[in-house]
């Protein structure tokens, strides 16, 4: 399981990094942290950022799956079971 | 009062614009003076924000086709296209706008809005299908796909590589792929590559649906949009309009050279469950369509105004959006200082859109301009003016130096 979780840090990491420009209140970024209520950023913006991560994984995630992500940890598991499933 | 708690933020807001008088979302057109003017706040203004691209509203050929259908037809149909709500002039309707873009099926739906709706949620399947649309689609294509239930996929905004990677990628367990994109984007007055994305959709065995709601009449050698303007109207596999812009009627219409278009009927619930258009918007709209087809100095006098305005913007160095364009949209970091803006225009006796994030493709606020062939050499006089002085007043609004 190890490498599992390694590859899941670096998931997480990716992700912070891309959010990061759009932490305005300088927020710690856990798997916790909630995108809306946390980062207060819109929607539209969390789309966009997805967009950035599926061209940096090769993967396509569904706008579907995307409305019923709320946290980064969210984020981190559509990820590893989209690459799961695409592999 | 937990139902009502997710509105506070906003409606503190709204609220605030509202006391201060400046809310650009509470307008009320006091007096309709004409296609371009109305009484605003008390006082005689020029409307710039209604996307009347060619000036029908008071096309005395439409009004007089209105006031008849309404004498001989009454003054409403009381029921939906699948009961008791489809009238010969529906039919004809939708036989005289396939011609027009030379197409052979057309399904006319109550609205612009609904066509989309209908259309993407009446063909799509969401145990089989997947959607692919363009991150700037407008809302009732983002509706649409959401009340099908399919899988939907956004590319990066007129970006054909993005859409091909995304295509490339499809689990091949999809049987349709419906790709959905817009002729000319009405936020930022952008046009899509429209011959690119065809070409990609069709080599991935994907249909294209062309969204030329603010583009129809406006765009292309017959005004039948940016598809017709990149010569691939025969590649279109669905072709989506709208009567409230160019036709300055309302409701909307799905045009495809598939027979299977014809499915919609008994497969769209918005086309099923909801009334037609009325018997004098239906009349009004082929009206509107016949003086398109017949006047094509309508669509010449719409670009030499948007020539004049976008030229006339750019001089006083503000930042628009995209090259000259129907919709003329300056771009204000800040939305309180847009806010302000918006409110000096008015005050300058000039009606625009506003549009705040994330209703926007960007971080932006937009003022956005829409621009008429029934703009008067006096109207474009105003509107250059007001431009002049928004310029000097809010620097924000300029291209940094």
């Amino acid at each position: 399981m190890a490498s599992v979780q390694g590859d899941d840090d670096l998931v997480f990491h990716k992700i912070c990094s891309l959010f990061e420009p759009l932490n305005q209140k300088g927020v710690r970024l856990t798997r916790e942290t909630d995108f809306i209520a946390d980062l207060e950023v819109d929607s539209v913006s969390v789309l966009d950022v997805v967009m950035d991560i599926e061209d940096n994984y090769d993967i396509s995630i569904p706008v579907n799956t995307i409305s019923e992500i709320r946290t980064i940890g969210d984020l981190v598991d559509a990820i590893h079971s989209i690459k799961k499933r695409q592999a | 009062m937990s139902l009502f708690e997710k509105f506070e933020k906003t409606a503190a807001l709204y609220n605030q614009l509202s006391d201060a008088g400046m809310n650009p979302f509470t307008v009320v057109m006091e007096t309709v003076l004409g296609p371009t003017r109305a009484v605003i706040r008390g006082k005689e203004t020029v409307l710039a924000g209604t996307h009347n691209y060619l000036g029908q509203t008071f096309e005395p050929k439409a009004i007089a086709a209105a006031k008849e259908a309404l004498d001989k037809e009454g003054t409403g149909t009381t029921g939906s296209r699948f009961a008791n709500g489809t009238f010969s002039g529906h039919k004809r309707l939708e036989a005289d706008l396939a011609a027009f873009l030379g197409m052979k099926h057309c399904v006319v739906f109550s609205t612009g809005f609904v066509a989309n709706l209908g259309a993407i949620a009446g063909l799509i399947d969401p145990a089989e299908d997947v959607i692919l649309i363009d991150a700037d689609c407008h809302a009732c294509i983002y509706d649409g796909c959401q009340l099908s239930g399919a899988e939907t996929i956004r590319f990066r905004h007129n970006d054909p590589e993005s859409l091909d990677k995304r295509l490339g990628r499809l689990d091949p367990k999809y049987k349709g792929k419906l790709v959905c994109i817009e002729g000319m984007y009405s936020m930022y007055g952008d046009t899509a590559p429209v011959k690119e994305f065809a070409e990609v959709a069709h080599r991935h065995g994907a249909y294209l649906l062309v969204d030329e709601a603010h583009s129809f009449g406006v765009y292309g050698a017959k005004g039948r949009g940016v598809s017709e303007a990149d010569g691939v109207m025969d590649s279109i596999d669905f072709y989506t309009g709208t009567f409230s812009k160019a036709l300055a009627a309302i409701g909307g219409f799905v045009a495809s050279n598939h027979k299977e278009l014809e499915y919609l009927r008994f497969s769209s619930r918005p086309y099923k469950f909801t009334a037609s258009p009325s018997p004098a918007t239906v009349a009004s709209a082929g009206a509107a369509l016949k003086v398109i087809k017949e006047t094509p100095a309508l669509k010449e006098k719409l670009w030499a105004n948007t020539r004049r305005l976008h030229a006339a913007l750019t001089q006083f160095g503000l930042r628009l959006a995209a090259p000259p364009a129907p919709v003329i949209s300056v771009l204000i970091a800040d939305r309180e200082t847009a806010f302000a803006a918006w409110n000096f225009l008015l005050e300058h006796g000039v009606y625009v859109n506003m549009a705040i994030p994330p209703g926007t493709p960007g971080k932006d606020s937009l003022l956005r301009l829409a621009v008429s062939s029934a703009h008067t050499a006096e109207d474009l006089d105003r509107l250059v003016a007001a431009y002049g002085a928004l310029a000097q007043a809010f620097p924000a609004a300029r291209v940094a130096a």
